[in-house]
């Protein structure tokens, strides 16, 4: 550097590339602080949610847009082209394959129309089809009340959110009949911000809480459970809550406890009756899909397996892990579902799962066979001039056999989840009913009858059904009127 | 000669000078800061995701069997004394910077060769126990190059981070992390 003596100027041959210089280190710099940030901006748009879902949204389809591997499988819950050897997910009438329940419901819902359940997708669609919900002529009319609707589909959360819970319960089925459109779905157990687990019916939480148990305390785990027990649970319409008069208030019986036999005795304490049976007219009760119940004293509840590890297990799809949404019979998915723990082949494991329910359906089959004796047995009973008070013992009885029959039966795959439970169950039914078979033969001897009881040709459900009186030509034209007429027109009503 | 009597040229200079080099402190520092340099420093695995192309080991991590018990630096550090892992630090450090400043990370990030070194190390670090007694504990990954053995993850493939790997495979993993966006 030369410096001028008289001035102290440095030349100017030294301004030009310090200047690039510090320019050019400036500038780097700059440089990779804007890398830098670029990248960290990245996160923002990186899987993030693509659009705001509204408040227990029930149109699953917009979930859809966030979530799409999670929205395609659910939607998969559509097929019906499973058929493994006792259900699946296709159409079955269950009447058809076993003509005895016709019987055993004989002046309930039930014998008139009972389907086996399908998807999830067809919650709405086969619960506006069945002829246990009649054909309404009116938002006032027809045989069920609003509160079937409470397990049907996602704008349960919504409407149950605007109105209140025994709001939501009150009136008829057709109130809300054309308004509830959307099967279940996101909004049932999912919350719209964090997708976490949420629980939505309240007769689950109630009924928790009724128990003692902390709902803010819930795992993770267990609410993978828990949020299926929201609708596959026995439950009953209170008619009688004081603070909610004249309304079928969706209620668990699991005060006393979650086995049939504290179920039984919380209904008997509270003198409740499902129906009146048409033959032999004992105060029945229906036990409706426990299915959470009984997996509860299986091995696998036991372990720590909750429904949601067989039911939805993990998928890997187009190179994405998540959980599969298309709930359906593990049957079909058996290399996700059950191999992820037992090493066995498929057709080991299937083989098993069919020996057990072979096994449960053998004395299921049993049972079924001696209550359809028996209400025919009672029937004939009462028309050869039986008393209340000769009939109150026996009637008692078939309330009794018949409830751990359905309970057995009704939970939809107790065979699988808890086979000796199921067996024990029909164990105690097969007693019960025979204990009361006794005493009615001994009652029928009494009143001059020895023999047989003479039994009616039931051998298919066309049988059965007109051998206790329904007129199922005008039911069913009913309710394609119903389909046809009355329902579009309260589709097309705007709220 | 005082500065009062020095050139008012030569003095500019040297301020010109002095603010130069506080600017280019300042961004130097504004880079460390945005960066979060510092964390470079310490074994927090929250450290890994200040890049979010690593939420994906990080989310299968977090679980995984290991995440509670090994935490990033427990297996892709090498733990054996400070000079060593510093010195590693250092370099795989610089690489990963340069990777992600310039943009060349690959959709599937797989281990190179040094760090496959260092975690089968780390393997045998914590897992001697149920190694010893079987003679696992005298393979290294030299040997394992040579075709002279297995790698410990060539049996345990799923260990920790499973077998589905990519950018994408994790989409609504929720991190909370410098790098991801959500804020704590």
């Amino acid at each position: 550097m030369k410096k001028n003596q008289t001035t102290g100027k440095i030349r100017y041959r030294l301004w030009i590339p310090l200047f690039v210089l510090s320019g050019v280190a400036i500038f780097m710099l700059a440089w990779l602080a804007a890398s830098i940030t670029e990248r960290k901006v990245e996160t923002r748009y990186l899987d993030r949610p693509r659009i705001d879902i509204p408040p227990a949204e029930p149109n699953s389809d917009i979930w859809g847009k966030n979530y799409p591997n999670q929205y395609d499988t659910w939607k998969a819950t559509a097929d019906t082209s499973f058929y493994s050897k006792y259900n699946g997910n296709g159409n079955i009438d269950m009447l058809q394959r076993y003509p005895a329940l016709v019987i055993l419901w004989a002046g309930y819902g039930f014998a008139k129309d009972y389907n086996q359940s399908k998807g999830h997708f067809y919650s709405i669609s086969d619960v506006v089809r069945s002829l246990r919900t009649g054909a309404p002529s009116s938002r006032q009319d027809g045989p069920m009340p609003s509160t079937c609707w409470a397990c049907k589909g996602t704008n349960v959360v919504q409407e149950m959110n605007r109105v209140g819970t025994r709001e939501f319960y009150a009136g008829k089925w057709a109130r809300l009949a054309g308004k509830q459109t959307n099967p279940i779905g996101c909004a049932d157990c999912h919350d719209e911000k964090t997708m976490e687990l949420k629980l939505t019916r309240p007769a689950l939480t109630e009924a928790l809480v009724r128990m003692g148990r902390d709902t803010s305390a819930i795992t993770w785990q267990e609410k993978r459970s828990l949020v299926c027990a929201q609708c596959h649970s026995e439950y009953y319409f209170d008619k009688n809550r004081p603070d909610a008069e004249g309304v079928a208030y969706l209620t668990f019986p699991w005060d006393k406890g979650l086995s049939a036999e504290k179920m039984l005795a919380y209904y008997d304490e509270t003198g409740h009756v499902d129906w009146q049976h048409k033959l032999s007219r004992a105060p029945m009760l229906k036990a409706q899909h426990p299915g959470y119940e009984l997996y509860t004293q299986g091995i696998h509840a036991r372990r720590g397996v909750s429904c949601a590890d067989c039911h939805m297990p993990y998928r890997s799809y187009g190179g994405v892990k998540f959980t599969d949404h298309k709930i359906q019979s593990p049957l079909n998915n058996i290399a996700n579902s059950c191999t992820v723990c037992h090493r066995e082949s498929e057709q080991e494991l299937t083989a098993n799962v069919y020996s057990n329910m072979d096994k449960v359906i053998e004395a299921r089959s049993i049972l079924e066979h001696l209550l359809v004796k028996l209400h025919i047995e009672a029937g004939f009973a009462w028309s050869i001039g039986a008393t209340k008070q000769q009939m109150e013992d026996i009637l008692q009885g078939i309330r009794h056999a018949q409830w751990y029959w359905d309970y057995a039966a009704a939970s939809h795959g107790g065979a699988f989840h808890a086979p000796v439970e199921a067996l024990r169950l029909i164990g105690k039914g097969i007693d019960i009913a025979q204990e009361s078979r006794i005493r009615l033969s001994r009652l029928l001897a009494g009143l001059g009858h020895s023999g047989e009881v003479p039994m009616p040709d039931i051998s298919t459900k066309e049988k059965a059904q007109a051998y206790i009186g329904l007129d199922m030509d005008v039911l069913r034209q009913e309710k394609q009127r119903f389909l046809q007429e009355v329902l579009p027109a309260w589709l097309e009503e705007r709220p | 000669m005082t500065i009062m009597e020095r050139s008012g040229k030569t003095k500019m200079i040297k301020l010109a000078g002095i603010v130069v080099a506080g600017a280019i402190a300042g961004l130097l520092g504004y880079n460390l800061y945005i960066s979060n340099a510092v964390s470079y420093l310490s074994e927090d695995s929250r450290t890994c995701i200040n890049c979010h192309v690593m939420i994906p080991q990080y989310a299968t991590w977090q679980h995984s069997s290991h995440a509670r018990v090994a935490g990033c630096a427990d297996c892709h550090v090498p733990q054996t004394n400070p000079v060593a892992k510093y010195v590693f630090k250092a370099r795989d450090g610089f690489n990963h910077a340069t990777a992600f400043t310039l943009r060349t990370e690959p959709q599937v990030i797989t281990a190179r060769e040094e760090a496959r070194k260092v975690i089968m190390e780390n393997c045998k670090r914590c897992h001697s126990r149920a190694n010893e007694g079987v003679g696992l504990m005298s393979r290294n990954y030299d040997d394992v190059k040579k075709h002279n053995g297995r790698a410990c993850w060539d049996c345990h493939r799923e260990v920790p981070h499973g077998r589905v790997k990519g950018l994408g495979t994790t989409p609504h993993a929720l991190v909370v992390g410098p790098g991801t966006g959500n804020r704590q």
